[in-house]
């Protein structure tokens, strides 16, 4: 079916301006679908895929038919160069998702107030919620994957935690006003808006840096984790003089609250010298200077290009790729565009299979069996099982990011691969009768290569399905459906389904 | 219900270890690690050295005779010169039974001031990037061979498993004994399991993992009826302590536990880390709760149990001006054992003089942790391989343990 975009908003508007939409309802569910052309494939359809599937999960939360599609279109490097200019993707269906969250688009004020119970304690659950809810929903549901993608790596980069203090409603604004606007941006302008947003300030204790008694966290933090990295050439007296540079910087707590404030009566006005450049006495531009400067330099983009690398191609990237990736990114004053670029033409190559993480995990099982969800607090609960519950890693590093630390929790998985199948997720479905009807087979044998090539890009082979199917067979024997159930859960929890 | 199905799809066999016989004859080790770098000038106090005073003249504990401040909130004396935060007093209890150890001015000589860099180097027990990649305690369990087939050799209490643990030995995550199951049907829970059984069969680490979670929840089904219900009401009602309780489970199921791992978060107390109330008193009274329910809890076993409690480093000596304290350097560990010598502060005390302090104003390392380490894993897990285990280090043991 094919609405023009003008027919789509209009319906959009009509459908969730009267509702309170929390959860798959119907009318809402397939209006968002009504801009899927095919979300899911039929019987033969699924031939020839496992290459770019491989790629396109890679630069993705999940290769869904659509965008395996596209690339047999138009190839997997356009298809990523589409991605990069991810403005020009339509994203209507998502967007018509988030209309439900109230607090996404209200400022750190409002959302104190809102938060702000007079007679009780203060509700610290309803703000970050809804931001955890809407990530998993932009994650499953938006066109712009490698952008989202890039949501995801800079959220790490610059962690904060929504359990520390004032960050379970600043955390919102500096995801939308710090992380979203610029994660396919200038790097530089990345930072300067991190520096300056009241969550990682608060987070990492700047507003209580002051003049005669420096707090050094967030001096020693953007230097190690923003941007330097730990070995990139700064010392202990750098982070105490940085440190100084950054005193006064903190929030409103009154008026305005949760607005960025610099207090000059509680800064260090005395000169400084940080990585060998002097700071003449001044004010907010003493510590300006030097994020300027960081965002440039040279160990920065190598450190980047090292992350980058890592979190896209390899979990030890080749030195020569990270060489190129930080050139890129030093050529063109960290432009992330032009680094994602030289990532795609020289990285793909070199791609090693990385352990899905968590959240990795749980969207590809919901992209790939086209699976209606809410994003709601039941399918949180397994991210928090696995050890990846957005926003609440409590130390400043973000959650890792190679395959070693994720490996040996495997039960949560299976945990969530038998409940999704099941349909035991409140907020969450999938359609096993559809599935089995598109398979166009009906028996284990058949299901079982039919249901691996959708999740897995290729199917089990003949011995491994064999295998599989006698297990299932030894193991008692349900009907038909109740055996799909069991054989897409199966391969959800299967080694070949946690690497992407 | 019956899981034989497995056992004919996988090819390791999950029934075969047989639990107290081939036990090994070591102690269960029990690593604490507090993230974050604690506060170990406020945990045992140096109230016999002025300076600390000096240093903190709003963080400091109150020594044992100040008779401005309440009782309660003065440091319980250990030996004249060191005493415990008061919110440490449950664990002095052990202490006067002899089973409670701390080495102070304990910890690594990296002087990065950075906790991931630290606490990387401090788990993998190397001193630089250019060791191995694995873990100490995966060293020690790779090179300590007793013919243990349990699959819970060794198990990482929380969801992601601690660094210390890599290594060639599989060990997986837990967070509780209740979780650790398949739900559904009967019939579909038997058919998950078998296509698990035959999905990970193969010679790839990953493969090795799932048959060791089979193995687990293999394990744990056949126990979980004999798991005596601990009754101990003084467990805290966290993380810590619920993980603390699963630990004590496992090792009275009596079912190959050899290692086990546990975080105590948040310590990284920069700001208002509090004197006798908030964040780090918090953080405190878990600990010590925790510990002493525990050691209450496995009093039968404390001949063949080890505890240590260590932080990647210690914080500046000198407290900020947001009363809290800076990354440090010099830490402490504590050790918790019925083969301990005796109880004691071990070690050199290097003093808070400016004159003694380690770069910008940080208690100094004169122990090395490994030291510790290196001497549990010889005297109470019966591993020699100490070169392997600590490699390009020359261990000095200070002989603490029987």
């Amino acid at each position: 079916m094919n609405l023009s975009r003008r027919d789509f908003l209009k319906l959009a508007s009509i459908v969730a301006g009267g509702t309170a939409l929390s959860s798959c309802a119907p009318v809402y569910e397939n209006l968002a679908r009504l801009g899927n052309d095919s979300p899911l494939p039929q019987g033969e359809g699924l031939g020839m895929r496992a290459e770019s599937f491989a790629l396109v999960n890679r630069f993705s939360f999940g290769a869904r038919h659509e965008d395996l599609t596209r690339v047999a279109e138009v190839g997997i490097r356009a298809w990523v160069r589409e991605q990069i200019e991810y403005t020009s993707v339509p994203d209507d269906g998502c967007d018509l998702r988030l209309r439900q969250f109230k607090t996404l688009d209200l400022s750190a004020n409002d959302l104190f107030d809102l938060s702000d119970k007079i007679f009780d304690n203060q509700d610290k659950f309803t703000v970050p919620d809804e931001l955890r809810q809407a990530t998993l929903i932009r994650q499953t549901y938006s066109r712009r994957q490698l952008y989202e993608r890039m949501v995801e790596f800079w959220s790490d980069h610059f962690n904060i935690s929504t359990e520390k203090g004032d960050c379970f409603y600043l955390k919102t604004v500096d995801d939308r006003e710090v992380i979203r606007p610029h994660a396919l941006g200038f790097f530089s302008d990345l930072l300067w808006a991190s520096a300056h947003s009241p969550a990682m300030l608060f987070y990492l204790d700047n507003q209580s840096n002051l003049k005669d008694a420096p707090n050094e966290n967030y001096a020693r933090e953007v230097m190690e984790l923003h941007t330097l990295g730990v070995d990139g050439g700064y010392t202990q007296q750098d982070v105490m003089e940085l440190a100084r540079c950054l005193t006064g910087w903190g929030m409103k707590e009154h008026f305005w609250r949760g607005d960025f404030k610099f207090f000059a009566d509680l800064h260090d006005a005395a000169p400084k010298k940080v990585l060998g450049v002097n700071i003449p006495a001044g004010g907010l531009d003493e510590a300006e200077r030097v994020i300027l400067n960081l965002g440039l330099h040279p160990s920065t983009a190598h450190f980047l290009g090292f992350k980058i690398s890592r979190r896209f191609i390899a979990d030890e990237p080749p030195a020569a790729l990270v060489s190129r990736v930080a050139e890129t990114f030093s050529a063109t004053n960290g432009d992330l565009r032009a680094v994602m670029e030289t990532l795609l033409t020289e990285g793909i190559p070199h791609i090693q299979p990385k352990f899905k993480r968590p959240a990795d995990f749980i969207i590809s099982a919901l992209r790939l069996l086209d699976a209606c969800t809410d994003g709601g607090k039941p399918l949180q609960k397994y991210l928090a099982r696995m050890g990846q519950p957005y926003f609440t890693w409590p130390t400043p590093d973000g959650y890792p990011d190679t395959s070693a630390p994720w490996m040996s929790n495997l039960m949560p998985r299976w945990q969530f691969a038998a409940a999704l199948a099941q349909n035991e997720i409140k907020g969450t479905k999938i359609d096993v009768e559809n599935l089995l009807e598109l398979s166009g087979v009906s028996d284990i044998e058949g299901f079982i290569p039919w249901a691996s090539s959708l999740l897995l890009g290729a199917p089990l082979s003949d011995e491994d399905s064999a295998k599989m199917a006698s297990a299932l067979r030894s193991a008692g024997a349900g009907d038909e459906i109740s055996t799909a159930r069991v054989i897409i859960a199966g391969i959800l929890a299967s080694p070949a389904f946690q690497w992407k | 219900m019956k899981t034989q199905h497995i056992s004919l799809t996988s090819r390791k066999p999950l029934l075969s270890f047989a639990p107290a016989q081939s036990a090994p004859r070591g102690d269960v080790l029990v690593v604490v690690f507090l993230r974050g770098a604690a506060d170990v000038l406020n945990m045992v106090v140096p109230h016999g050295e002025d300076e600390y005073y000096n240093l903190r003249p709003s963080l400091g504990i109150p020594r044992p005779d100040d008779n401005k401040a309440k009782v309660e909130e003065r440091t319980v004396d250990l030996n004249g010169f060191f005493g415990l935060h008061p919110i440490l007093s449950p664990l002095f209890p052990i202490w006067q039974e002899g089973h409670l150890g701390i080495v102070h001015a304990c910890g690594a000589h990296d002087d990065s001031h950075s906790h991931f860099k630290a606490q990387e180097l401090m788990e993998r027990g190397v001193a630089n990037e250019h060791g191995p990649a694995s873990g100490w305690i995966g060293r020690h369990l790779a090179t300590l061979n007793r013919g243990n087939p349990s699959p819970m050799r060794a198990i990482a209490l929380g969801e992601l498993p601690q660094r210390s643990l890599y290594g060639s030995t599989p060990v997986s995550s837990l967070r509780s004994i209740e979780d650790f199951k398949l739900r559904g049907n009967e019939t579909a829970v038997l058919q998950m399991q078998a296509a698990l059984g035959s999905l990970y069969s193969g010679d790839d680490p990953l493969s090795g993992l799932g048959r060791e979670t089979l193995g687990i929840l293999d394990t744990l089904e056949k126990i979980q009826p004999t798991i005596p219900n601990s009754q101990n009401p003084n467990y805290p009602d966290s993380n810590f302590g619920r993980g603390l309780r699963e630990i004590s489970s496992i090792i009275k199921a009596e079912v190959g536990l050899e290692v086990a791992a546990i975080d105590l978060d948040g310590w990284d107390t920069h700001f208002a880390q509090g004197v006798q109330t908030g964040l780090m008193p918090r953080l405190m009274t878990d600990l010590a709760e925790g510990l002493a329910a525990f050691h209450a809890e496995m009093l039968d076993h404390a001949d063949r149990l080890t505890v240590v409690v260590m932080t990647e480093f210690g914080r500046r000596a000198y407290e900020n001006a947001s009363l809290g304290t800076d990354h440090g350097h010099g830490g402490m560990m504590m050790l918790v054992s019925g083969k301990l010598k005796s109880e004691g502060v071990f070690g050199q005390w290097p003093g808070l003089k400016s004159d003694q302090l380690f770069g910008p104003g940080d208690l100094a390392v004169t122990t090395d942790y490994r030291d510790i380490l290196a001497e549990i894993c010889a005297k109470r897990l019966n591993n020699p391989s100490l070169e392997q285990i600590f490699p390009n280090y020359v261990v000095k043991m200070p002989d603490l343990f029987m």
